[in-house]
């Protein structure tokens, strides 16, 4: 006698037969459990004659189905969702991983993956079979079998780079190292496929001393393995007066074309490629190349570098001509009268700053045109100089050149365009207004600091009436469809509001907020928490039950007191859950376990000592997070929660009252669990 | 056959402390929000805006474009804004301040409340290559190389906390920061 309350009649009169594995209430009736798991063999007598034992298969991993009768249903139906995705995950794990021809060992690890996975809420808002293969092909990994992802992908016709995302979290979250791939390994699957009859052995020997060679030149880093092998492997074959084409190789490899032409060409450029057949079997050459994307970076710097330096040849050259020009022009000038004094000063500086004009308009790459209209520009700028002080075009650079400078320097920077000029005028005010606005900006008076923002240009953002209705036309047209359904939405949703049947579809939330465990003992918790999960009606609780008595009678003179031992115990308390919880994937207690609160303390109406909580350690479930800031304290105890909760389980009735009643607790019901609005 | 795994050459991209050895990676991208402090008919804006790109099938927001400096702005009828595509931190508060005046001028009430950048990306060519099986096998904890799905290895660094992506040339893009000081 297991000594249980029966749920109909309320007595304790419960016969428990062990040879039929049934435990049924003598007062009402009720069979408050079957498949009690018995150590006795009982035989039945077959039709035919013979006799078989009686009993039932339990699997291994997660509970059987269990039909408790009457009661216990709708936690069944808890229980066996998890047990259920478990069981269709390995399902399918199996029939993929028989698809690929995996053994049964890596199977079996895949599905442990899976377990993790599960418990860690990884499959949550994710495609089953995507989970699955990213399982799969984390054991593929390690194991370091030849399965390529874009295999798995194949199997399913799932983009590979999807794959690829759900199997990296995997990788992550389980803390899983998966080594990194080795196209050797592939050699031998390729081979295979591309028959080579009884060479198979010397074709991938050699193959794989070519996929040596290409990893010592840098060649292999970043490249997808697959490529590469179908590279060496190509070049392998016809090294063995095999004649097999691209096609053929494209099509056991699975890379483009393209792709392995470009291995095939990048192989050429090492200087392997000039050995013959024998040497290089025999030879290895001791240089290594660098990887080609870095040779490619190079050639492009130094294409670059060379362009500069053309350039700058150029511009001597141009130099050199100007310089012939002048000295011609001067020998011109010189046999001519000489000019008045104003006006040989100005074609003096003018030649000088035709000079630095042409100089710098090679260095502005700019078409002759801009050369002229600079050089005209400098001409009414140089009559400003003579006339009439510095002129403030080019304030921005000019100002901080000075003005003592001698006019050489103007006609330096005279040439540059004037917008050149006045937009680095207009960044330098910028940056000298924004670092003094800065400060205020940051008080968050939150104005629009209009500094360094040009008007005009920002009015030339903005369209005019007739364009405006031009644009408003097209958008109107082109948008029609979407338009119509939002006015077709919005009147449907004025009408369920008249007729008041108008619901809001909120997205749906989809956490269930459990009530939380209130349990004074750690023994007690972990009842209460089996209640409500149901893992298995195979336990025997009265054993688990003397297990924690010790805890529970220890509990007792707790009571008495000062808090501050009880936040240790707490402390403890809901450390040692937790370590259930981990210990048992299957469980997913995390998902069920709230942090304990003490009763205790909440009559005590003490000063709540924040209950540090570890939330992290019972899943991690951000969806509660009320939940958990509710029990931080003791005053989360609602007692007048508890009358809620059914208890519609058969098995921990009485250990809940019997600990609930050494606590001296009349408060606490017997938790069960509100379950899928129950 | 010897192991093709043991880095023949120590060539690693070293701790934070390359920086010592001269190279500055450059920025180029500033990813910022701000808030304009006020709702937005997203249509208005649309319509009369010369810049704007509005298709509120696919997506809910406004895109806007200025040139100078070259950003994209997706502002969105809550008055929230996202500015992209600056290269520099100034760049992109003056881009952000340009949208939110063009805003004003269209007859909204726009201020230019808690201006934040949430992610500046900066690359870099450190000039020789990289071996990378070699790092993630000493960096495992913190590399992710799969050369099947991305032929660059992605480094997560803890602190400060930003994602590398390593290439065999030798060139490194560094993103995630939210300081130039992290890059």
């Amino acid at each position: 006698m297991t000594g249980r309350v029966c749920r109909g009649c309320g007595g304790t009169d419960i016969e428990l037969d062990a040879a039929r594995g049934d435990a049924v209430c003598t007062g009402c009736g009720s069979v408050l459990e079957d498949n009690i798991i018995v150590s006795e063999v009982q035989f039945v007598e077959n039709s035919g004659g013979g006799s078989s034992a009686v009993g039932q298969f339990v699997s291994l991993d997660g509970a059987g189905k269990t039909p408790t009768l009457g009661g216990g249903f709708h936690v069944n139906l808890g229980k066996e969702s998890r047990a259920q995705t478990l069981q269709n995950g390995r399902r399918q794990i199996h029939h993929l991983g028989n698809q690929l021809q995996l053994n049964q060992h890596c199977l079996d690890t895949a599905f442990n993956f899976f377990k993790m996975a599960v418990s860690k809420h990884l499959t949550r808002g994710r495609k089953m079979a995507h989970v699955i293969a990213a399982c799969l092909y984390l054991v593929c990994r390690t194991e370091g079998t030849p399965h390529m992802l874009l295999d798995l992908s194949d199997l399913l016709q799932v983009n590979v780079y999807v794959l690829g995302k759900t199997f990296l979290l995997l990788a992550r979250e389980l803390c899983i190292n998966a080594p990194a791939i080795d196209p050797c390994l592939y050699i031998p699957r390729f081979a295979h496929l591309l028959e080579f009859g009884e060479k198979n052995h010397e074709v991938s020997m050699t193959a794989l001393r070519l996929l040596q060679r290409m990893k010592r030149d840098w060649m292999h880093t970043g490249r997808r393995p697959s490529g590469l092998c179908g590279a060496a492997l190509l070049v392998a074959a016809r090294m063995h007066d095999f004649r097999r084409t691209v096609k053929e190789v494209i099509s056991v490899v699975k890379v483009c074309e393209s792709t392995l032409r470009k291995r095939l060409t990048e192989f050429e450029d090492t200087p392997t490629s000039q050995l013959t057949v024998d040497e290089f079997m025999k030879i290895d050459l001791e240089e290594e190349c660098d990887p080609p994307s870095y040779t490619a970076g190079q050639r492009k710097l130094r294409l670059k570098q060379l362009e500069q330096v053309l350039s700058k040849k150029l511009e001597e050259v141009e130099g050199e001509i100007s310089t012939y020009q002048d000295a011609i022009e001067n020998e011109l000038e010189s046999s001519r009268p000489k000019a008045k004094g104003a006006l040989a000063n100005l074609t003096r500086d003018g030649s000088v700053e035709d000079t630095t004009s042409s100089v710098f308009g090679e260095d502005d790459a700019e078409d002759e045109e801009l050369e002229a209209a600079a050089s005209h520009l400098n001409k009414d700028f140089y009559q400003e100089i003579l006339g009439s002080g510095l002129s403030s075009s080019s304030e921005g650079a000019g100002d901080p050149d000075g003005d003592a400078r001698p006019p050489a320097l103007e006609s330096l920077l005279g040439p540059l365009p004037t917008a050149a000029s006045l937009g680095i005028s207009d960044s330098i005010r910028e940056c000298i207004s924004s670092q003094s606005q800065d400060p205020t900006d940051a008080c968050g008076d939150g104005e629009l600091d209009l500094s360094g923002i040009d008007d005009l240009e920002i009015d030339r953002y903005i369209l005019n009436e007739a364009e405006a209705r031009v644009k408003a036309e097209l958008w109107m047209r082109e948008n029609a469809e979407y338009l119509r359904e939002q006015r077709e939405k919005e009147a449907r949703i004025a009408k369920e509001k008249e007729l008041g049947i108008y619901k809001e579809h909120k997205p749906k939330k989809s956490c269930k907020r459990r009530e939380p465990i209130q349990a004074s003992t750690a023994g007690e918790a972990i009842e209460k928490m089996l209640e409500q999960k149901k893992i298995s009606s195979k336990i025997n609780y009265s054993v688990l039950r003397d297990l924690n008595s010790k805890g529970g009678g220890g509990l007792q003179e707790e009571d008495a007191q000062p808090e501050g031992r009880t936040a240790t115990r707490k402390l403890s308390r809901r450390k040692t859950p937790a370590r259930r919880h981990r210990a048992d994937p299957v469980t997913g207690v995390g998902k069920r376990l709230r942090p304990m609160v003490s009763a205790q303390p909440a009559k005590k109406a003490a000063a709540g000592e924040p209950l540090p909580l570890s939330p992290s350690t019972l899943g991690a479930e951000p969806a509660r997070p009320t939940a958990v800031l509710v029990e931080s304290g003791p005053v989360s105890y609602h007692p007048e929660d508890d009358p809620d909760e059914d208890d519609p389980d058969e098995d921990d009735g009485e250990p809940c009252v019997s600990a609930l009643q050494m606590m001296g607790s009349g408060d606490y019901g017997c938790d069960g669990e509100e379950d899928d609005g129950y | 056959y010897p192991s093709p795994m043991t880095p023949m050459t120590p060539i690693t991209p070293a701790t934070p402390a390359s920086e010592s050895s001269g190279i500055v990676p450059q920025l180029q991208n500033i990813v910022s929000t701000v808030n304009l402090g006020c709702k937005l008919d997203l249509k208005t804006i649309a319509l009369r805006a010369r810049n704007a790109e509005y298709n509120p099938k696919r997506f809910a927001a406004v895109i806007m474009r200025i040139r100078e400096p070259r950003t994209t702005a997706l502002i969105f009828s809550s008055g929230k804004m996202v500015c992209t595509g600056a290269k520099s931190e100034e760049q992109s508060r003056l881009a952000a301040r340009k949208y939110a005046r063009v805003v004003q001028k269209l007859g909204f009430p726009a201020k230019f409340l808690d201006f934040k950048i949430q992610n500046m990306v900066g690359s870099c060519d450190v000039k020789f290559p990289i071996r990378l099986e070699g790092l993630v096998l000493t960096h495992q904890q913190f590399s992710s190389y799969e050369p099947e799905l991305f032929p660059g290895l992605i480094y997560r660094m803890i602190k400060p906390r930003i994602v590398l992506l390593i290439f065999v040339s030798g060139k490194v893009v560094l993103t995630g920061a939210k300081v130039r000081a992290e890059i």
